[in-house]
């Protein structure tokens, strides 16, 4: 092949960008001019712009199976979507928290022990899930619970999504839980009563154990039928004692067998009357919580329902706060 | 972005992203395996997408992104470019004596632009096929604007050269 003059190479560019539109109007007419007095150009030209139109012709061109292509790309997207969970980690008064979420709603908190890194967590060992470190959709729960665990908060009113529980009786066990309101504690063997189980009060405490969601389903609310504090989140009943004193509960005793204060809380033994009771009423605090819950004001009281009891009258002398 | 977004998204656009994946890689069913991973990517990465960013643009780097690992080996090149030409045999069926001239030279445009290089091949059908902006390119190529005009500018050089004798260079617009 003949080389070109140099001057035909080194408008070249320029004649492409020309024929395909992609040239200013100073440079279109720089080719105009040039291959007005150059023959060989202007063939070339007139080839770039034939193809470019050929090419044209592929815009908007349906490709080979274009309407079978749709349907699995759906059903994957679908797939991800559901096993997706985003995740952020944070600094908080108890130590390093991990927050994630489904699109369905809340799906996992969880207090990092041994190091601040999503390698240290438990959602890294979960199977069937894809977690996202992201968090811009966390990032409002965090300051949620900020608010609650300094006492600036008292709803958590988030959609849950309890995937991560271990079974269906351990789902039965968590959204029992969730029912226990701001400020009052149930027992092991209460919940276990509640679901209609009432053995399986170890069940109960082990499906606790596993709680994605701590704090929002709150089982720090929940005790031994001893008052004890039992365990929280490994060893950590510290973190318990300091969830439930910001609700108004106070414990008692060495941290090793730390137990809640049953004669500064309200007594509900359920009865048909409803009412509920001063611990002070019969032997109502010497017996074991079992199906009793604690309460911490009247208030709560009123706001679940109940009325004071007639016998003790918790309504003429109210606990000292 | 939100999910609900990203549901228009992927309405508004799975379409062409299958058609720039079908014309850069030539097989539907590779087309359609790079397009589901076009979009599952896109799905973990649509939080961090700023609500003002163009939307389409990105998509296409994230499809050029999956093309190019897909033909990171040369030998699937090759391979792709057999395949073109079985295919066009397969399609064209009725033999060189039932082709029109056009249609002959419109099949070897096609196996000529799938047997550019990678990139060139890229950009041209981002810029030729699917309007993107040469800064839009770039970010797909991840290069300046400037390569990705040469690009374009090197696949069509290529194009013509590779044309030049066939009756198609002197295009029915010509005629």
């Amino acid at each position: 092949m003949m080389r070109k003059p140099s001057v035909c190479q080194k408008i070249e560019p320029e004649l492409v960008a020309t024929a395909i539109g992609d040239a200013d109007t100073t440079t279109a007419a720089r080719v105009e001019t040039h291959v007005r007095a150059c023959a060989p150009c202007r063939q070339d030209l007139a080839r770039y712009r034939a193809i470019d139109s050929a090419v044209g012709a592929w815009r908007g061109a349906p490709a080979p199976a274009e309407e079978l292509v749709g349907a699995r790309l759906t059903s994957r997207l679908a797939d991800l979507r559901r096993r997706t969970l985003v995740y952020r980690i944070f600094p908080s008064p108890l130590g390093p928290i991990l927050i994630a979420r489904s699109e369905e709603g809340v799906s996992c908190i969880e207090y990092l022990t041994g190091g601040s890194d999503f390698a240290h967590s438990r959602l890294s060992r979960e199977e069937g899930i894809e977690a996202l470190l992201d968090g811009a959709e966390v990032e409002a729960l965090y300051r949620d619970l900020l608010e609650y665990v300094e006492g600036r908060r008292t709803r958590l009113e988030w959609p849950l999504d309890l995937r991560l529980a271990r079974s269906e009786f351990h789902r039965a066990v968590l959204q029992a839980t969730a029912q226990i309101p701001y400020g009052a504690v149930r027992s092991y063997a209460g919940i276990a009563g509640v679901l209609g189980k009432p053995a399986a009060t170890r069940a109960v405490a082990q499906a606790l154990r596993w709680n994605p969601l701590p704090i929002v389903v709150p089982c720090h609310r929940v005790i031994g039928a001893s008052g004890a504090l039992t365990g929280y989140a490994g060893n950590r009943v510290m973190l318990k004692q300091r969830l439930l004193a910001v609700e108004g509960i106070r414990a008692i005793g060495p941290r090793s067998d730390s137990r809640v204060a049953r004669n500064t809380l309200y007594h509900y033994d359920r009865n048909d009357q409803r009412e509920y009771c001063l611990p002070t009423c019969g032997d109502i605090a010497r017996r074991p919580i079992g199906p009793v819950t604690l309460l911490a004001s009247r208030e709560l009281a009123g706001a679940m329902g109940l009325v004071p009891c007639s016998a003790c009258r918790p309504d003429l002398h109210p606990l000292a706060a | 972005m939100d999910a609900e977004r990203f549901d228009t998204l992927v309405a508004t656009h799975h379409r062409e992203i299958y058609r720039y994946l079908a014309r850069t890689t030539f097989r539907t069913s590779e087309a359609d395996d790079l397009a589901q991973e076009t979009f599952l990517r896109a799905y973990r990465a649509h939080r961090t997408l700023p609500p003002d960013a163009n939307a389409r643009a990105w998509l296409f780097a994230i499809a050029t992104n999956v093309a190019k690992n897909h033909f990171r080996a040369e030998s699937r090149r090759r391979r792709a470019h057999a395949a073109v030409r079985e295919t066009r045999n397969e399609t064209d069926g009725a033999g060189p004596e039932g082709e029109t001239l056009l249609n002959e030279a419109r099949a070897l445009l096609d196996t000529v632009v799938a047997g550019l290089p990678l990139k060139q091949r890229l950009a041209f059908t981002l810029r030729k096929v699917h309007d993107l902006d040469y800064d839009a390119i770039a970010r797909s190529l991840d290069c300046s604007p400037d390569s990705a005009r040469a690009h374009v500018f090197q696949a069509l050089r290529k194009i013509r050269r590779s044309l030049n004798g066939s009756e198609f260079s002197l295009g029915r617009d010509e005629r």
